[in-house]
């Protein structure tokens, strides 16, 4: 599935306070390409999700997935996934029942999602499934997994995550990076995902796009893991 | 800093809280709104005074003895109220725990605030008129004086015995069960025995204050004193646990509902309606009021002859019918603001979610219908009347109320213990009036036109055509929400944890 963006711009505030939130004349994500999203906080990354997932309203331009524009019809949510923050779990649910509403209300049965579930299993370790807590009692860790288990249950073709590292312990992050290279292999599913986290956006995505000030300053060639240097140089980590 | 600038500071600040709120902030029509229904309060409360202050005199009592020998009506009003308006101390204190500032000057402070509110004066609104009409020419301004501080130390009393109250149901949420009791018996003791035996001492009391009588002063002063000092210690202590405030970990038994899976997706979304009244307080607590309210009024109506009035008994039952509509879906998607990105980002999640919230509506109107039964073997109610107003509350109040989805755009946290403040709107007041009041005037006309046997049955056959056709009129709900979505997500964002 591509993902075509053109002149899209998104300001909030006005006057003096006008900010761009994300200017991009024109990026296109190939389908089955897994893009890893790097910025500084502010750079547009949370935005430029949100309004691929037509969660905020653009002031110009489109956002296409192949020839869905994604602000006019709904077609693309059948194919889409995506976890971005708190606001998409219903915390009054348990982690299985949220992953039950999930599947039932887009079709799976009982089994199909017990099936899938599994393959979450390690990565769920025995702290979310199967646990009588409510989701808003669950650790900030287990609420990300429980966000991203319920974005990739449907086996969605596009896959969007913002900061999947964040909250996790070092062996849940080491899951999640072999979990979304193996899903991206398997499917050919589109993914995008953001990170603070150099190391691993460098260690799991062939592509990366460095975001500054809403604009998409860089777009980086990692199929040989050559952007842990460039990025590092940008964000003078060394 | 002297304590005197601390204070005034921590005024400061707790002013900015509202002034600030995202909402508050983003809507001029809100702050327009805001000092409009102010400015409509106190009219309609000078306009009572001055022509209660005239009406209430009869041959043998003044005005005011008419008014003092009732006065705890207006205690009762004045606590419910502040429901809707008053955090507790300990609530607020939250906010400064990790300052360098003592709890014990903070709660002091706090304390101070509540009794020296702007707030306890609003009743002046209604009072002053009221004495100057009644008091002064009977007894002059000393007496007037007197009289009204006398009703200001009273409503400053029952302002903390509120707050004491609303502190123990932070504890646990029954305790709103007591003033509840308290207040039921003293209404039912006055209204339900031939003779007020409250009157009197009532009227005793608060001519006191009119004389400047000490006696008077020392039971409001003592009142005051005792209510000061109870809520101090309660809310010290209870600092502690709002600070470090952990909710319930595990749940003891996690309830499936799984009857409702063979209704497939609808099913979940009906399972999503209940255990969001199940397990949030703030809905629980609206949800349980309701029904509350729904038996309360029921019982009254049953036990007692003081709504026997044909336009009482048909309020009343369309009361019973509407107040849960009333109160929980004129709020329509308020606390969906919570996790609305989510269902969002799901296909036609929204208009699945009202089809539910419409089938789960409907069918707790068995509630209101069971409770009117009674009424209904007594003869107070007619079985037509129960009837026209369940079919015309399901096919034509609901889509009334279902029309707040479209422009509801402010989250309501699900699971505070209290509300923080209110939160209504022009919209969802307007709505409410006509939900109340549309009925019962459709019925009067339709039972003047047709009679008392046929005159309900416009009532139930426009209600059968509204429920035939819900998906419709849903559906068209939901396309005017996605065609206003982005300006309702951002309003939903924007106050979610405001």
């Amino acid at each position: 599935m591509n993902i075509a963006i053109n002149n899209l711009k998104k300001t909030f505030g006005k006057g003096e306070n006008l900010k761009v939130a994300v200017d991009i004349e024109q990026y296109t994500i190939n389908s089955g390409e897994l893009l890893g999203l790097v910025g500084n906080n502010g750079a547009g990354k949370s935005t430029l999700f949100r309004l691929i997932l037509d969660l905020i309203k653009a002031d110009t331009g489109t956002v296409h997935m192949d020839d869905v524009d994604v602000s006019k019809t709904e077609a693309w949510k059948d194919w889409t996934g995506a976890f971005i923050d708190d606001s998409f779990l219903i915390d009054y649910l348990t982690p299985d029942e949220y992953f039950q509403f999930i599947g039932r209300i887009t079709g799976l049965t009982n089994e199909q999602l017990q099936e899938d579930l599994k393959k979450f299993e390690h990565f769920m370790a025995g702290e979310v499934a199967g646990q009588k807590k409510l989701i808003r009692n669950l650790s900030a860790g287990n609420k990300q997994k429980v966000g991203i288990v319920a974005a990739m249950l449907l086996r969605p073709q596009v896959l969007i995550l913002d900061e999947p590292f964040n909250f996790l312990d070092p062996s849940s992050q080491s899951i999640i990076k072999h979990l979304l290279t193996d899903y991206n292999k398997e499917t050919g599913a589109t993914i995008l995902v953001s990170s603070h986290n150099l190391t691993h956006t460098v260690d799991i995505c062939p592509r990366i796009a460095l975001m500054e000030d809403g604009h998409i300053i860089r777009d980086i060639d990692n199929h040989n893991g050559e952007a842990q240097t460039e990025l590092e140089n940008y964000f003078n980590t060394n | 800093m002297t304590p005197i600038q601390l204070y005034k500071l921590l005024k400061q600040t707790e002013s900015l809280k509202d002034k600030r709120h995202p909402m508050f902030e983003r809507n001029r029509f809100l702050k327009f709104l805001m000092f409009f229904m102010v400015a409509y309060y106190a009219a309609l409360m000078l306009i009572m005074g001055v022509s209660l202050g005239a009406g209430m005199r009869t041959e043998h009592s003044a005005a005011f003895h008419q008014l003092d020998g009732g006065f705890f009506y207006i205690l009762i009003i004045d606590f419910w109220m502040r429901f809707t308006m008053q955090e507790t101390p300990a609530q607020k204190m939250k906010n400064y725990a990790l300052l360098p500032i003592k709890r014990s000057f903070l709660m002091k402070s706090y304390l101070f605030r509540t009794v020296f509110t702007w707030g306890n004066t609003f009743w002046g609104f209604f009072l002053v008129p009221f004495g100057l009409i009644s008091i002064v020419p009977l007894m002059g301004w000393w007496a007037f004086f007197g009289w009204l501080l006398g009703y200001w130390l009273l409503i400053v009393a029952n302002g903390l015995c509120y707050l004491f109250t609303r502190a123990l149901c932070m504890k646990h949420m029954l305790w709103f069960l007591v003033p509840l009791a308290l207040h039921a018996a003293l209404i039912c003791a006055c209204v339900i025995p031939d003779h007020n035996i409250f009157r009197v001492p009532f009227i005793l009391f608060m001519y006191g204050f009119a004389q400047w009588n000490i006696l008077s002063f020392l039971i409001a002063g003592v009142a005051i004193f005792l209510a000061l000092w109870a809520n101090y210690r309660l809310q010290m202590g209870m600092v502690h646990d709002e600070v470090a405030k952990k909710e319930e970990v595990s749940l003891k038994r996690v309830s499936q509902f799984n009857y409702l899976s063979r209704y497939g997706a609808m099913g979940e979304y009906l399972k999503l309606e209940i255990k969001q009244r199940m397990r949030n307080k703030q809905v629980r607590m609206q949800f349980f009021m309701g029904i509350g309210l729904i038996t309360f009024f029921s019982l009254m109506l049953y036990f007692t002859d003081a709504y026997n009035g044909d336009f009482m008994k048909s309020f009343i039952c369309l009361y019973d019918y509407v107040i849960m509509g009333a109160t929980t879906l004129i709020t329509i998607m308020c606390y969906e603001g919570n996790y609305i990105d989510g269902l969002m980002s799901r296909r036609e999640t929204i208009y699945d979610l009202l089809r539910a919230k419409f089938y789960f509506n409907s069918a707790i109107l068995l509630i209101p219908f069971l409770m009117i039964m009674p009424l209904m073997i007594n003869g107070k109610i007619s079985v037509w009347m129960s009837l026209g107003y369940m079919f015309f509350t399901m096919g034509v109040l609901y889509p009334c109320v279902f029309q707040m989805a479209v422009y509801n755009k402010n989250t309501l946290p699900m699971n505070a213990k209290l509300s923080n403040g209110s939160q209504g709107t022009m919209m969802q007041s307007i709505i409410s009036i006509v939900i109340l009041f549309l009925p019962i005037a459709l019925e009067k006309l339709s039972l003047l036109l047709l009679g008392p046997q046929w005159g309900y049955m416009p009532l139930i056959l426009l209600g059968i055509i509204g429920i035939a056709t819900h998906r419709l009129w849903l559906r068209n709900i939901y396309s005017r929400f996605m065609a206003c979505r982005y300006e309702n997500m951002e309003g939903f964002r924007a106050s979610r944890n405001g």
